[in-house]
């Protein structure tokens, strides 16, 4: 179907030169910019492979909130281009060292390429259990039964994560006025409002 | 050249025609939304609202629209020119391509994915982008404070909508949305057993768009207008479309989660006569007009008092939810089944 | 509308101490929380205390038959119970020591042990993991509540600068990790260990899985702070709070090495010929640099930080050996390490001049007049740690060599590596030996405090008995450690 392929390319090129954007752009917010065009279309790139919901969890988790996050963080710093850019330059020849390296390795690797006999069945074995369904009935099936204890693995990770944040940051300030909603509810009135029996001319 | 035409020109126009049929009637409707308020606003308050234009000023929101249209586009100088122009354009999209999943009666729905309430939610969620957008772009703090405001408000209200659905979608078994209606056709409809949800679902709506009393993101007495505060003719009529074509989504997605979506409220002589997208369309222009109610009657909340309410209030609330409804569902064995 | 699978309920009596620490992290967060403020850290930290007791108890009494659960992700056989006894002793004890510590930083709070906890949880999964899946979700759950424990005085920059290297660097090890892990994926086809081991049973091997082995190895190296991946160690020890550091040193450390082992030994135990040499690299650059680069330093942490970097290496050489002779030998060290290295963070914790912490070596000068029975178990363990014979650290090398010229019959190499490990051990006892002088020999200044509370004294106490006497516990350690790596052959 040649509009199938059509859309293949158009959310490749454009994962791919919006990727390539983020670490090329100037300035921060337009590469945050860019890698929320990188998610979202990979997200496209799910949809065309029939993972529905992968896309959409894509969208939602990286997009709607982990990037938002980015952003709000990235657009509050008072970031020196200029200086960013004299580090990028400075560092750039290992980086690209590093880089062909990892090449040069998958390059090996590729150009040996056999997998042990064995592998593609294995590979396929967790869908034999599936049958049909849509994607998303089928990552549950998985996700709450043969991967529950990763599953669970990562609630824990997301835990530690949360306490962690809170350890490090969180300060209660002293001397802060701070709103008790119950208190004020259940405050009476002979609490607030007391009865002064004032005689004329003189005052409180 | 016939085989060019039969496969890929017409199935292309006609895709184009039924996204104009969706399109052109919200456009309106969007645009006597704003009259409507307008005319509700006035009668709560006791006062006339806009009826000079046109009879009872049906022409108001054609003469609203002539005047943004007309003027000038301002770009303040110290603003990032494409971020600045892109973010009302975002905004409006986004309000109108949810629009896609919205089934109407059975059937009648331009694209029936199977992840519908996850592709409403994450189009929600990518809403935030074109505030924040438009508050860094412009250069100004008011609309920067306005957007940071936002930013922290759609985030910390999206938690507790995701959670709201989940739980509709434990009772249905289904992400599809005319699976979900139908689900409210054989039992009743959802807003009965799960009340709380329900009134936490339309609260955070109305946060969700930035509507009173959550309007803070463009706080008029603190923030002059927040986001939008540098906008002016097209560029702020963009966004003002997409923050009702916003609300009017809102309300079809609390219409289809809880409200039986196009079903009438009895299966019984007098209501079926009504064809079922209007019955739908009925169910929305109340839900419009709460939003409208909340408006005039509620005052604006303090900041650090919305935040409270997201996450220490609705969070606990709406994930307590999740637990009883799910066990509800296991321990009576209420599985949906197909 | 669900087609719901038919799938058996996983076997949870094998993962009962993890459960069990699990649910306790959780309730002690509650507990944290709703307690009064000013009690929380203290009745938290003695709950962590002993829920750590009972979990050490219910490992014990695991019976030490080989089951995995949770569809063969979670294993549990006599390897894994001997480590995870070590990690809980090495918790629970770091865990004891710093009460005081973080009271008289005025930094104590709840969430301390809860971290301890969740973090020992980690290991403990590391320890258990049967695929490389489960393996890098117990490496997470540990590193990133040590991540948090290292920047835990989060007003001094030292240690808010520990967490921060600590987190970024370890960041990149899990990459690597992950790349190595997904390589062999890739071409194994599958990330259960048993699975991998029947795919890899020798003969040719693909290079891609050769490739992955090296960055899995290349990232538990990281975790062990071996040589090249030790430049995080004195900086995050130096900086990280004290009890902290004394917990890296131990607990973390003993869990990388098991799961080094497990991950070596048993999916790729088949193609051993194709990593040895890049564990000996790693174990005979790890001895090397431990001794000749804690020769400079004057800080005691970063002192400890070598030589556990030294540590490692020889535990390394054990699994280079490759034997369970071998294994034995390191499990032997790792049990002797805890102890030794126990007993030393006690003594370092009770340097005090005037109530504020110091840790400079000169620091410790005139120790001898001014407590001379910290002085004389101090120098005892630095004797143990250089390998001294009586002590139980000469016991430690004296296994891993000895499994080493087992080898050197089949091939002469292993002459020069056991050589090589002979000769740091000598340059390594240098800097040891300096610690005792400047205690017996140097004149103080201005003395240091007298430690105050019973815990350090009790540690320190029963780490320098223990390395003194060590023979009578010597025969049951060795048939413990040695039916533990026969578990993993």
């Amino acid at each position: 179907m040649i509009i199938a392929s059509l859309a293949f390319y158009l959310f490749a090129i454009m994962t791919v030169g919006s990727a390539l954007m983020v670490i090329v752009a100037r300035n921060p917010v337009h590469s945050v910019l860019f890698l929320i065009l990188a998610f979202f279309s990979s997200a496209g790139l799910f949809v065309l492979l029939g993972a529905e919901f992968l896309a959409m969890i894509l969208v939602i988790v990286y997009v709607g909130a982990v990037a938002v996050l980015f952003m709000f963080v990235v657009m509050m710093l008072d970031i020196n281009f200029v200086e960013l850019r004299q580090g990028f330059l400075e560092y750039m020849p290992i980086g690209a060292l590093v880089a062909v390296i990892l090449l040069v390795e998958i390059a090996m690797v590729a150009a040996a390429w056999h997998f042990a006999p064995e592998a593609p069945e294995a590979m396929a074995a967790p869908l034999a259990t599936l049958g049909a369904g849509h994607n998303t009935e089928a990552l549950g099936n998985l996700i709450y039964t043969k991967y529950l204890y990763l599953f669970q693995g990562a609630g824990v990770v997301l835990l530690i994560a949360m306490i962690g944040a809170i350890v490090l940051t969180h300060r209660r300030r002293p001397g802060v006025k701070r709103q008790d909603i119950s208190e004020q509810v259940s405050r009476r009135r002979d609490q607030a409002v007391e009865m002064k029996r004032v005689e004329p001319g003189q005052g409180v | 050249m016939v085989e060019l035409w039969n496969n890929y020109i017409w199935p292309f126009a006609w895709i184009v025609l039924l996204v104009l049929a969706i399109v052109v009637p919200l456009l309106l409707a969007v645009a006597y939304l704003t009259l409507l308020e307008r005319r509700v606003m006035g009668f709560m308050q006791m006062r006339w609202g806009a009826n000079v234009v046109g009879p009872f000023g049906l022409l108001q929101p054609l003469a609203d629209g002539a005047k943004l249209f007309l003027k000038e586009t301002i770009i303040p100088t110290g603003a990032n020119r494409v971020v600045f122009v892109i973010a009302p354009m975002l905004t409006f999209i986004l309000a109108f391509i949810a629009w896609a999943v919205i089934p109407f009666d059975d059937g009648l729905v331009l694209s029936d994915i199977n992840v519908g309430v996850l592709y409403l939610f994450a189009i929600s969620s990518l809403g935030v982008y074109g505030i924040v957008m438009a508050g860094w772009a412009s250069n100004s703090r008011y609309a920067f404070l306005g957007a940071l405001r936002s930013a922290a408000q759609m985030v910390s209200y999206e938690v507790s909508i995701g959670f709201v659905m989940v739980t509709v979608l434990v009772v249905v078994g289904s992400l599809n949305l005319t699976d979900i209606v139908m689900a409210q056709k054989e039992g009743m409809w959802f807003f009965i057993p799960l009340f709380p949800m329900f009134v936490i679902f339309f609260i955070s709506a109305l946060a969700e768009t930035n509507r009173h009393p959550f309007d803070l993101p463009e706080a008029e007495a603190e923030l002059v207008a927040g986001y939008q505060v540098e906008y002016s003719s097209m560029t702020f009529a963009l966004f003002f479309l997409g923050e009702y074509a916003n609300m009017i989504l809102m309300s079809g997605i609390t219409t289809i989660l809880f409200l039986g979506g196009w079903l009438p409220p009895f299966d019984i002589a007098p209501f079926n006569w009504l064809p079922g997208p209007l019955w739908f369309f009925l169910k929305v222009l109340f839900l419009l007009f709460v939003f409208i109610w909340v408006r005039a009657t509620l005052p604006r909340y303090r900041y650090d008092q919305l935040m409270r309410l997201g996450w220490k209030v609705f969070l606990p609330l709406s994930l307590f939810w999740v637990v009883v409804t799910s066990a509800v569902v296991v321990a009576f064995d209420l599985f949906p089944a197909k | 509308m669900f087609v719901m699978l038919q799938t058996v309920f996983p076997d949870l009596s094998a993962a009962t101490p993890e459960i069990f620490l699990f649910i306790v992290a959780m309730a002690l967060l509650m507990v944290g929380v709703f307690a009064p403020a000013a009690r929380a850290a203290a009745v938290v930290g003695r709950l962590a205390l002993l829920s750590l007791v009972v979990a050490l108890v219910m490992v014990l009494m695991q019976d030490g038959v080989k089951v995995a659960t949770f569809e063969n992700m979670f294993i549990v056989d006599r390897f894994a119970i001997f480590m995870k006894v070590l990690v809980l002793i090495g918790s629970a004890l770091t865990l004891l020591m710093s009460g005081r510590f973080f009271a008289e930083m005025n930094a104590r709070k709840f969430e301390y042990p809860v971290l301890v906890v969740l973090a020992t949880l980690g290991m403990m999964m590391m320890i258990s993991a049967n695929d490389l899946i489960a393996l890098y979700m117990g490496l997470e759950i540990q590193s990133l509540a040590l991540y948090v424990l290292a920047a835990f005085l989060r007003d001094q920059e030292r240690s808010t600068e520990a967490g921060l290297k600590y987190f970024v660097l370890g960041a990149l090890s899990s990459g690597m990790l992950l790349y190595g892990a997904s390589m062999v994926y890739g071409f194994a086809g599958t990330t259960q260990f048993a699975a991998l081991a029947a795919v890899l049973k020798g003969g040719e091997v693909a290079p891609g899985i050769i490739v992955g082995i090296v960055f899995i190895a290349a990232g538990l190296a990281f975790k062990v702070s071996a040589v090249p991946f030790h430049m995080w160690t004195p900086d995050v020890y130096e900086g990280a709070p004290t009890p902290v550091t004394a917990f890296f040193a131990v607990a973390p450390k003993v869990a990388a090495i098991a799961l080094f082992l497990r991950v070596m030994l048993e999916p790729f135990g088949g193609i051993a010929a194709e990593w040895r040499q890049v564990i000996v690299f790693l174990s005979v650059a790890s001895m090397i640099l431990g001794a000749f680069a804690a020769i400079r330093q004057n800080n005691i942490k970063r002192l400890m930080a070598y030589s556990s970097i030294g540590h490692v290496g020889y535990a390394l050489l054990g699994l280079a050996v490759g034997t369970s002779e071998g294994i034995r030998a390191v499990l032997v060290y790792m049990a002797i390490y805890l102890t030794m290295n126990i007993g030393t963070f006690a003594c370092i914790l009770a340097m005090r001049r005037q109530g504020q912490y110091v840790e400079q070596i000169p620091d410790l000068a005139g120790l001898s007049k001014r407590n001379l029975p910290m002085a004389i178990i101090m120098m005892l363990l630095m004797f143990s740690l250089a390998g001294v014979p009586p002590l139980a650290g000469f016991f430690g090398k004296f296994y891993v060599f000895k499994a080493v010229m087992e080898m050197s019959a089949l091939s002469s190499g292993w002459t020069v590596l056991a050589v090589i490990g002979v000769l740091s051990s000598v340059v390594g006892a240098f800097y040891y030996l300096r610690i005792v002088k400047v205690m017996f020999f140097d004149e103080a200044l201005e003395p240091l405090d007298l430690p105050s509370g019973r815990e350090l004294g009790l540690l320190m106490g029963l780490a320098g008995a223990f390395n003194l006497f060590f023979f009578p516990f010597a025969g049951p350690l060795l048939r413990a450690a040695g039916n533990a790596a026969a578990a993993l052959f």
